[in-house]
């Protein structure tokens, strides 16, 4: 139905986010949403209006209550992340929210309550909606976040009969990758030419490969070794995956970006020489 | 025979949803009575485990069939253990005009996975040969 | 004495900076705790001392004593549980190890066992340092326990150096909790501040000392600095962008080794950090 589109990297600061900002400047009515809620960054580009603003509870925590509570220490002992001190109090950074000590606590002194542990926000931009989540630094069950960022970003495609959603995934192989591929229609995986560039495209690729989506590789920074390149293009040839688009470094990228605009706005040319459209239309984009 | 259909607001009038798991909601059409309710899908952010905890649900709300836009494995696992039967919708349309496709036998029926999840380390154990 | 280097943004080069720190470092055991994509084995290669699997716990249940009451599925706060109609299904991979299923069913019918998430290898590395290294599997949710696993192995140790993972979610808490000191790379960019002030954020929830370490100096502006000056942050240094070290670590090649001019950047970057404090620790004089 709607062709969602994911881009991740396993390495990270391969041109992700710059990458998505570029597809961007070749379409309209879209929906685009980051979802590296831990360190998000198309928000910084993408300023529009702000429609929505709400917090997002992961997970519940244990509030106790003293005046109830007759010192027991059950909760403390069952406690098998040390979250619960000897003096009963709870240490949160510890907790990962399992409940066991609010069912074993004899007097009901503990209840568990719903904990925010980032913020869900969608702006109404130019070139249509975007929704990003922003992770409270250092606190758990990032993955609901960014599944719920993914959530929100699908409903209003569906309720406007968008048919693009583009998302800005985040890096690594662990639940935040995860939440943002499952269900997906087609991945792009950004790589650089370097021995860490294709030691993390292998390993993010055999997640890839478990979801059964089309995987297209972007090549960033092409130009910088030959044999680097050369590498890439041996390793995605034994795995029959297509090398979609490769962008020599350019410096003016860099600076576009920290100007706040979309590069290919600012570098037709060069977008227009390294095929940008045609890797475009392989995605279904135009 | 009870009905489920996943949808983005809670009406019949509303859009089905492009999830089967982590749908905003479950409208539930009961065809003896010809009344429509509706759920809410309190797994839709589960980064994993969504579509089981979903089928849970709605098996607590007597349901027997689902109409659903995919399904992922562990959905699909869970549909079996629930003796749940599945069928797919492919365009947006809303949850009236999917209930309709399916009495009209329009829908085919699920027989494997949509899409990938986790392979090699799930399985199941526990479950009882009757 | 336990050294962090972290970043919040992806590439902004802290592990190149950890693996030419420890070229430099002669006394410091290296920890590679970006489990999910590690690198630094890559660079400082050297022979194999040991590999261990680390283990994760989870449920299994005895279908005779197993009333399908539906107590367990109730409880689960991650959905590894779901009681269905003939039995219970387990999603192994999403049990938290907390115990509480076992606790909460009436028939004591749930038990625990083992599964491997990944390893922890130990590498002899330079001149007769360690390297710890942690693999997480392809497919598993969370890293975290490979990294205290990794952390536990060097507990002892006198001077260690942490490379940890992008980003600020769980696996860097793991990574950082607890050390003296941390290292925050990042690049003069918008992207660069955004993920640094994130960091920033989480170092000071967790109340860790830390100082700025500024990459790719000259591709951006001078937000970066502002920002540190304003907040009072301290800058440990700047290492200019150079398309020289870029290729040299495209390669899988240490810069410290090969860029003469680049070691004078980390001599500034060292005499900035608490080096009297961890010459105290390891009872002698750690740098080259």
């Amino acid at each position: 139905m709607i062709n969602e589109i994911v881009v991740i990297s396993g390495k990270g600061g391969t041109g992700k986010t710059t990458l998505v900002a570029s597809m961007l400047a070749y379409i309209k009515g879209v929906v685009v949403a980051d979802c590296d809620v831990d360190a998000p960054d198309l928000h910084i580009l993408l300023k529009g209006i702000e429609l929505y603003h709400s917090g997002f509870s992961g997970l519940k925590r244990p509030v106790i209550k003293k005046d109830t509570c007759n010192d027991c220490g059950l909760c403390h002992r069952y406690c098998k992340f040390g979250a619960i001190t000897e003096a009963i109090q709870l240490l949160s950074n510890k907790c990962e929210g399992c409940g066991l000590c609010a069912h074993v606590c004899p007097t009901d002194s503990i209840e568990m309550r719903d904990v925010e542990i980032g913020s869900i926000v969608h702006r109404r931009i130019e070139r249509g909606d975007f929704v990003y989540g922003r992770l409270i630094p250092g606190e758990e069950t990032s993955g609901k976040l960014v599944s719920a960022v993914r959530k929100k970003a699908q409903t209003l495609a569906t309720q406007k009969s968008v048919e693009t959603l583009l998302i800005d995934g985040a890096p690594g192989i662990a639940c935040n990758v995860i939440a943002s591929i499952t269900g997906a229609k087609q991945v792009v995986i950004v790589t650089e030419p370097t021995i860490s560039g294709l030691h993390d495209l292998k390993r993010v690729y055999e997640l890839v490969q478990r979801f059964h989506v089309k995987a297209h590789v972007v090549v960033n920074k092409s130009n910088l070794s030959d044999e680097g390149l050369d590498a890439i293009k041996q390793y995605c040839m034994e795995q029959g995956l297509s090398i979609a688009l490769e962008i020599p470094f350019n410096e003016d990228i860099v600076k576009t970006i920290s100007a706040l605009e979309l590069p290919p706005n600012r570098m037709p040319d060069f977008y227009r020489s390294i095929g940008f459209e045609g890797f475009m239309k392989q995605l279904n984009l135009l | 025979m009870r009905i489920a259909i996943p949808s983005i607001g809670g009406n019949r009038s509303d859009k089905v949803d492009s999830r089967f798991g982590r749908a905003s909601y479950y409208v539930i059409y009961d065809v003896t009575t010809d009344m429509y309710s509706c759920i809410d899908n309190s797994a839709k952010s589960e980064v994993s485990g969504a579509g089981g905890q979903a089928v849970r649900l709605l098996g607590k709300n007597g349901v027997d069939v689902v109409l659903v836009p995919e399904v992922g494995p562990k959905a699909l696992q869970a549909l079996k253990a629930f003796d749940m039967k599945a069928f797919v919708y492919e365009n947006a349309c809303n949850v009236e005009e999917a209930v309709a496709l399916y009495q009209q036998g329009q829908l085919k029926e699920v027989l494997q996975e949509s899409h990938g999840g986790y392979h090699g380390n799930h399985g199941s154990h526990g479950l009882r040969r009757v | 004495m336990k050294i962090a280097i972290l970043s919040g943004k992806g590439g902004t080069g802290k592990t190149t900076l950890s693996m030419n720190l420890a070229y430099l470092l002669k006394e410091a055991v290296i920890v590679d705790g970006d489990v999910e994509e590690p690198n630094l084995g890559l660079f400082l290669k050297g022979e194999a001392l040991y590999s261990t699997p680390v283990r994760k716990a989870y449920p299994t249940i005895n279908e005779t004593q197993c009333t399908l009451c539906g107590d367990c599925g109730d409880f689960c706060a991650y959905n590894a549980l779901l009681p269905a109609k003939q039995g219970v299904l387990i999603h192994k991979e999403l049990c938290h190890d907390c115990g509480g299923c076992a606790v909460v069913c009436k028939e004591g019918a749930i038990s625990y066992d083992y599964r491997d998430i990944g390893i922890i290898e130990k590498h002899q590395i330079l001149r007769e340092q360690n390297l710890y290294s942690g693999i997480l599997t392809v497919g598993e949710v969370s890293g975290v326990k490979v990294i205290e696993a990794l952390r536990a192995a060097v507990e002892t140790c006198e001077f260690v150096l942490i490379d940890s993972p992008p980003g600020t979610s769980c696996a860097t808490v793991a990574a950082v909790e607890g050390v003296d000191y941390a290292i925050v790379v990042t690049e003069p960019t918008p992207f660069g501040l955004s993920d640094m002030k994130m960091v920033v954020e989480m170092l000071n929830r967790m109340d860790i000392a830390f100082g700025v370490v500024l990459n790719k100096a000259g591709i951006g502006d001078e937000s970066v600095q502002l920002f540190c000056e304003i907040n009072k942050i301290p800058i440990l240094g700047e290492i200019p962008f150079s398309k020289e070290y870029a290729a040299v670590y495209s390669r899988g090649d240490l810069i410290a080794e090969e860029c003469p001019d680049y070691k004078i950047y980390l001599d500034d970057i060292m005499s900035r950090l608490p080096i009297g404090a961890i010459n105290r620790a390891i009872g002698g004089d750690c740098y080259d």
